[in-house]
């Protein structure tokens, strides 16, 4: 296998690999903010901010796949 | 059959697109997603050291957002009523968001001392953010496109630096250089752990500032590629009916957008703040 092939292969599997694990702790994460919401709703707003905070951390894991992907396309 | 004129029309319809699928569809031409992100200088200045002075595109469209935010923040501040006005009513609500919501909701201590960079921060990164979303002639070749300074390692590097300056900053006005690193270890701890806990907690905050450049501008980057291959799917399918299909699912992916460029600058200010306010409550 050549290095162009070869680069091409390895930033797909890191992205679509590097995508499970922050995407079912999205949806554990949210879902489980639903349930408190749902619970009890005057927290609603506490719940939220918290939500976000965890959402933006959690999906830059998936986005340190991406630049990974984006390094092995347009760098190496 | 009732209604015949109903059939005629759906079967007009089902022609056109049909004829929309077969026919060959535009020119043929090269689409380039990394053509967005090339940096072109605009106006070239000496270089001073190892440092190349030149204005290039991110250099305008930061200029541009200091003095969309300036002009902003002079206008609002001198037309303050009592009874607000639709302007004034946005920008309040946003300055609550940044009090109250931010700084408010997750720092303990030092508020009122850290709200201006807190708030500023926020401003600047949607102001960024937002402008990367209204396509400005600073393109290659003077042609109009869509960029965000944020879309820049540099610039999302140089923001995060500043917050994590300020919290290491923040943590040894308060509590004096040597307390504030020794609480790094939690205090009750055997004295082997109690270094390795250390270590562990010097390369958590370093990545701290890893991640927080990172994510905002993998995040632009990743909007604005995805804009890009949507807008211009029409080209690379070299089909009428793909464009057409695509109009409505064009613009759904950049409302999201929009969605993504405030949710960015909010947990940008928001992790800064958490940041700040656990160098200053450390024993918590």
């Amino acid at each position: 296998m050549n290095d162009a092939a070869a680069k091409l292969l390895g930033a797909g599997l890191a992205m679509g690999l590097g995508a499970i694990g922050p995407g079912v702790g999205l949806g554990i994460m949210i879902g489980k903010a639903l349930e408190s919401i749902a619970r009890q709703p005057e927290v609603a707003g506490d719940v939220r901010t918290n939500m976000f905070i965890g959402i933006g951390v959690t999906e830059a894991v998936a986005l340190y796949a991406f630049v990974v992907a984006l390094i092995l396309i347009f760098v190496a | 059959m009732r209604h015949p004129w109903r059939w005629i029309v759906g079967l007009l319809v089902l022609g056109f697109l049909i004829l929309l699928a077969i026919l060959p569809g535009g020119a043929k031409q090269q689409f380039e997603v990394a053509g967005e992100f090339q940096r072109e200088v605009l106006i070239k200045l000496p270089t001073v050291g190892p440092f190349d002075l030149s204005v290039t595109k991110t250099v305008a469209y930061l200029w541009l957002t200091v003095a969309v935010v300036v002009v902003v923040a002079i206008a609002i501040a001198r037309s303050l009523k009592l009874q607000p006005g639709r302007f004034q009513y946005a920008m309040e609500a946003m300055y609550e968001l940044a009090r109250d919501g931010i700084v408010g909701g997750v720092m303990k201590s030092g508020k009122k001392q850290w709200f201006p960079y807190i708030g500023g921060a926020f401003f600047f990164v949607l102001t960024c953010n937002l402008i990367g979303l209204i396509p400005l002639p600073f393109g290659e070749h003077h042609q109009t496109a869509f960029y965000a300074a944020t879309a820049n390692l540099n610039v999302t590097l140089m923001l995060a630096l500043c917050t994590f300056l300020f919290t290491h900053y923040a943590g040894v006005r308060k509590n004096g250089a040597l307390r504030y690193v020794k609480a790094w270890a939690p205090s009750g701890a055997p004295p082997v752990l109690k270094q390795i806990i250390w270590l562990i907690h010097v390369v958590s905050e370093i990545f701290r500032l890893i991640s927080l450049s990172v994510r905002l501008f993998a995040n632009m980057v990743a909007g604005h590629a995805i804009l890009a291959v949507f807008f211009a799917m029409a080209l690379i399918f070299q089909s009428y009916l793909v464009g057409l299909a695509l109009q409505g699912a064009s613009v759904l992916i950049y409302m999201f957008e929009i969605f993504v460029a405030f949710i960015q600058a909010f947990i940008f200010a928001i992790l800064s703040a958490v940041y700040i306010g656990g160098a200053l409550d450390q024993d918590h």
